[in-house]
């Protein structure tokens, strides 16, 4: 009886303040999308970590005619220096770091670098002794970079040890800060979002308030005084939630499923049903924010 | 039923106090006029017992218990043992006479078969026998203050307050809310009834408490109403 009660309380509570549910459902829906957004870019971001920390590579690249590097003074690396160089890499000091060690001549160098540039003019103007010859060294343990960087950058014929890994940092960084926008639009939506949910819980108490006076002469308990006010609230808070987890799976599944991974097959993109992981989270958060700011309101402008 | 200890009310330090040490004992199945001037601490008294404020200093006490050691949690298991009527009626305008005495229980968490069996008999007791579906603006004055009535007896609270219940009535319907409130107080329920109407004072011959300035000038065993004037002339 209770529950049937307040449940219809709840609906005409609802229907009676159609608009500024309305207003509430589409800011907690904004809010938590960008919420969501930055939990997907963290998501791709631990994706692509664990896809290519396990393939980038060390590069030691090896002298051309042009290098400017103090080892390479004395002109392109010679047979002998390679010989030692791959000596070395190969040797039992190496062993604990360096997982494994392949060779790329100038002509494979220039096959990748056209491939990589298949549609760009630069291609026709790229000869293969103008590309260094390299080795590259899949290491056991990616962050013992330095290690290969010390013992190499200045032997003779090399010209420059990279680290592919800086080059993902940097992708990465990008990715950061743009999860970081998102939480701060999220953060600016969800003040909104409270402050909004603060005054529908006004209006509604307040059109509402010849019901509650009587509920409290004839001594009915706070809870059912209060609880569809909360409930309508979190009600429409939870309807924003399940919104927002409906744009970032549709966004996942079309814009990443669909064109990204078309796009950019070698990438590890995140599936949407990662997605989904999210989805009780922000229903959860939804659920929350409306909870306790229309507990606090309720406190002022609800006497009990 | 009732007890007041050298209850004091101070709403504000620098005016006087609403009520100033009163002291005062209403009896179980007892009927009680409160009268006064405006502003004599009536309401006050009213809200006192309910506890929608609390006494300064002094202790109140209902059904034998300090209300000041109520927790607030408890407020409203104290508040289903009054019923109050105010005089303007304060019924839900969109519901129907019966809805509007159903309410009282629903909130309560009464099932839906004992409020289909008590609503009904509360609204005979009352007189508004056929009346069930009516909405409150298709109703007299009179009809709606019954209306009330029955909202707040619905529970069957032991105290029943009733603040000017007969303010906004003519002298012929307040006389038939004066019937079904002493029917009330005949069935075993506490009637404490704040007033102004010295034509229902007189008629009725209860207990009469006078307030002026907060404090009893006046308790009567079967008391008549005595006008300002006359009291000042006294």
């Amino acid at each position: 009886m209770r529950l049937a009660f307040i449940l219809s309380e709840i609906g005409s509570g609802l229907r009676r303040n159609l608009s500024m549910v309305i207003s509430v459902i589409l800011v907690t829906f904004i809010s938590l999308t960008f919420v969501g957004a930055a939990g997907l870019l963290q998501l791709q971001i631990n994706q692509m970590k664990g896809y290519w920390y396990d393939r980038v590579q060390v590069a030691v690249f090896l002298c051309v005619e042009n290098s400017t590097s103090p080892s390479c003074a004395a002109g392109p690396v010679t047979e002998e220096q390679r010989d030692t160089i791959r000596g070395m890499l190969e040797s039992e000091t190496f062993t604990p770091y360096v997982a494994s060690v392949e060779y790329e001549s100038q002509d494979e160098a220039l096959g990748h670098f056209q491939d990589q540039f298949a549609n760009s003019p630069i291609v026709d103007s790229v000869t293969a002794d103008q590309l260094p010859e390299s080795f590259r060294v899949n290491l056991v343990d990616p962050e013992k970079y330095e290690v290969i960087n010390e013992a190499f950058s200045s032997l003779p014929g090399v010209d420059v040890v990279s680290d592919q890994r800086e080059l993902l940092e940097k992708v990465f960084s990008v990715m950061n800060r743009a999860s970081l926008g998102a939480l701060l639009v999220a953060g600016v939506m969800t003040v909104c979002a409270i402050l909004l949910i603060a005054t529908t819980i006004r209006l509604s108490a307040f059109s509402r308030r010849r019901e509650t006076g009587i509920m409290r002469l004839v001594g009915a308990s706070k809870a059912v005084i209060q609880l569809p006010f909360i409930l309508e609230g979190v009600i429409a808070a939870v309807v924003g939630a399940l919104l927002a987890s409906g744009a970032l799976w549709g966004m996942s599944r079309f814009v990443i499923g669909g064109w990204l991974a078309r796009e950019y097959p070698e990438t590890a993109f995140i599936s949407d049903q990662q997605v989904l992981l999210l989805v009780p989270a922000l229903i959860l958060l939804g659920a929350l924010l409306a909870g306790v700011s229309s507990l606090l309101t309720l406190r002022r402008y609800v006497k009990v | 039923m009732i007890r007041f200890e050298n209850v004091t009310k101070v709403y504000d330090a620098k005016s006087r106090p609403a009520l100033d040490s009163v002291s005062l004992e209403v009896d179980r199945s007892e009927f009680v006029f409160l009268v006064g001037a405006s502003g004599s601490g009536k309401s006050t008294f009213i809200r006192l017992v309910l506890k929608e404020d609390s006494a300064s200093r002094g202790a109140v006490y209902v059904a034998g218990q300090n209300v000041a050691n109520i927790p607030s949690w408890r407020v409203p298991r104290l508040r289903r043992g009054i019923g109050v009527v105010f005089q303007d009626f304060r019924l839900l305008p969109n519901k129907t006479v019966f809805a509007n005495v159903a309410f009282a229980m629903q909130v309560i968490g009464k099932s839906r078969a004992v409020i289909r069996e008590t609503v009904p008999e509360v609204l005979k007791t009352v007189g508004l026998e056929g009346k069930n579906n009516r909405m409150p603006h298709e109703l007299s004055g009179g009809e709606q203050q019954r209306v009330a009535i029955a909202r707040a007896i619905v529970n069957r609270p032991g105290i029943l307050l009733a603040d000017e219940p007969t303010g906004n009535l003519d002298p012929t319907t307040s006389m038939g809310i004066m019937k079904v409130l002493d029917r009330i107080n005949s069935n075993g329920t506490t009637v404490v009834m704040a007033t102004h109407d010295d034509d229902i004072v007189n008629t009725m011959r209860k207990r009469v408490v006078e307030l002026r300035n907060g404090a009893v000038v006046r308790d009567d065993a079967q008391g008549i109403y005595i006008g300002e004037t006359e009291a000042v002339a006294e």
